[in-house]
């Protein structure tokens, strides 16, 4: 579904995306951990064809993102980080505009309806986007993101600005949409990756430093009478002493 | 997976953009001082030149609208990159020329409302008496191109700019420009900064919007009149969208 292949980017001097490669499958929840400003939301942005690559390949259901972007956009959901949306417009009418533009018609007022429930938008529904709180905003977004029944879903942070009951809920729907989907899901937090993700995957400095599956993990963990964090925090820093200065060129 | 058609993609960019401007209300505000303005002028020359006519109008109207044109068009893309909507706008399966048409035409829609405001001079016109139709449908033509140039070079200037305001002013400078190169004086002065090269007068003849507008508002429908509107705003409209590949990185 998703296919990265020794993809690098570049602002400038810095290297934010040095030689990433994975692949990740249908039914796939993986979860994409790092610090902020590891290089995680300009992959996100380069798979979700925003960004151009500086190098590499992508493949999104089996459309090249460069010489297929808008068959690769048509397959995919995407919630960026900063989820900006159109502050005057209606949630319901945002949701129309987003749906047509993806090409619904008949179906259009049934998946509206449907996202309106799956995201609880229903007290929001008939309200301009400005009069919504933070986490209603973080829904809407998920809503317009899920709208076209994507098998390909983005989701880039997208429990910041969520009470913890508003993120334990939405951990479990990311959950339930994860049959017949690939997910890929980027936070800085572990638990929720923890919570969430069948594989893990961890970059720093732009550079992928860990994909192993959470049973690993677990396994790791339980071998070592510790915490899966502590697991996936070990294997990281053994990969980061291996690991080659980000500077040299790509 | 579906993607909605070319034409389906400009026309509901297109209503967004014109429900957005409605909703703000910023199409009227501007409409209406457009409106008082240039009925004003119209009023002032109609009482002064005691002629059934609307050439001076048609004259004085291009001035006006290097003015507001480019308040339509400032927020087009600046807005977008201000608040990042477009990453969410073109991470959608349409393309960004696809995304420039439909907020041209839109910006469109908003300069018809403007144009508007000055129907009442027509039929004012009509029953007062027995006006040049010709002229009259050739210079509301004339401002329909030169509204569409001006609408077409605002959006570009508008997808270089992170900020509404350097879209505006760099848009009217621009505007100005290219009236102003039609203006005679101007052509003397540049004429006489080197001699020999005649500055103000290739600029006048090659650049300047003001021989073709002044052409078609006549009532002539000249081929090359005609052909630099079309070209120039295509021209425009297509920067636009490599503009708006191009500010991705």
């Amino acid at each position: 579904m998703i296919h990265v292949q020794d993809v690098v980017k570049r602002y400038g001097t810095t290297l934010a995306v040095d030689r990433v490669s994975f692949r990740i499958e249908t039914g796939e929840v993986v979860g994409f951990l790092g610090p902020n400003g590891a290089g995680k939301s300009t992959l996100l942005k380069m798979i979700s064809t925003w960004l151009p690559l500086g190098a590499g390949h992508i493949e999104v259901a089996g459309h090249d993102v460069v010489r297929e972007p808008l068959l690769a956009r048509a397959s995919l959901g995407y919630l960026p980080e900063h989820n900006a949306l159109y502050d005057g417009m209606r949630v319901d009418r945002y949701l129309a505009f987003v749906g047509k533009l993806r090409g619904l018609r008949s179906e259009l007022a049934e998946r509206i309806a449907w996202v309106v429930d799956r995201c609880s938008l229903q007290d929001v529904v008939g309200k301009r986007i400005q009069a919504c709180s933070k986490g209603y905003r973080q829904r809407i977004g998920l809503a317009a993101a899920l709208l076209h029944d994507p098998p390909i879903v983005l989701l880039d942070e997208p429990t910041h600005g969520l009470d913890p009951l508003q993120v334990e809920a939405f951990l479990e729907f990311v959950r339930e949409l994860a049959e017949g989907k690939a997910i890929l899901f980027s936070s800085h937090i572990l638990s929720e990756i923890v919570a969430v993700s069948d594989r893990v995957l961890v970059i720093d400095h732009g550079r992928l430093l860990l994909d192993a599956p959470l049973s690993e993990l677990r396994e790791r963990a339980e071998a070592s009478g510790g915490t899966i964090e502590r697991a996936v925090l070990d294997l990281v820093r053994a990969h980061q002493v291996v690991a080659a200065p980000k500077d040299q060129p790509a | 997976m579906k993607r909605a058609s070319s034409w389906t993609g400009i026309r509901i960019i297109a209503a967004r953009e014109i429900g957005a401007a409605v909703d703000s209300g910023i199409a009227f505000v501007f409409a209406i001082a457009f409106g008082l303005l240039a009925n004003s002028i119209f009023m002032n020359e109609f009482f002064l030149a005691g002629t059934v006519d609307m050439g001076g109008y048609f004259r004085l109207l291009p001035l006006l609208l290097a003015f507001f044109l480019p308040a339509i068009t400032m927020r087009t893309w600046a807005e977008e990159r201000k608040t990042r909507t477009i990453e969410t706008l073109l991470t959608l399966p349409i393309r960004p020329a696809q995304a420039v048409l439909g907020k041209f035409l839109a910006g469109l829609a908003v300069y018809a409302l403007f144009l508007a405001t000055s129907l009442p001079i027509p039929v004012m016109l009509v029953v007062l008496g027995d006006p040049e139709p010709g002229t009259i449908l050739g210079g509301y033509l004339a401002l329909g191109l030169f509204g569409a140039l001006f609408l077409a070079f605002g959006n570009f200037l508008s997808a270089l700019s992170k900020d509404q305001i350097t879209a505006f002013v760099t848009a009217t400078l621009f505007g100005f420009a290219l009236v102003l190169l039609g203006n005679e004086d101007v052509v003397g002065i540049l004429d006489g900064l080197v001699p020999g090269v005649f500055l103000g007068t290739f600029l006048y003849e090659n650049v300047s919007v003001m021989p073709h507008y002044d052409a078609i508002s006549r009532g002539a429908l000249e081929l090359p009149a005609l052909a630099y509107f079309a070209c120039s705003s295509a021209l425009f409209l297509w920067t636009s969208s490599l503009a708006l590949e191009r500010i991705r990185d």
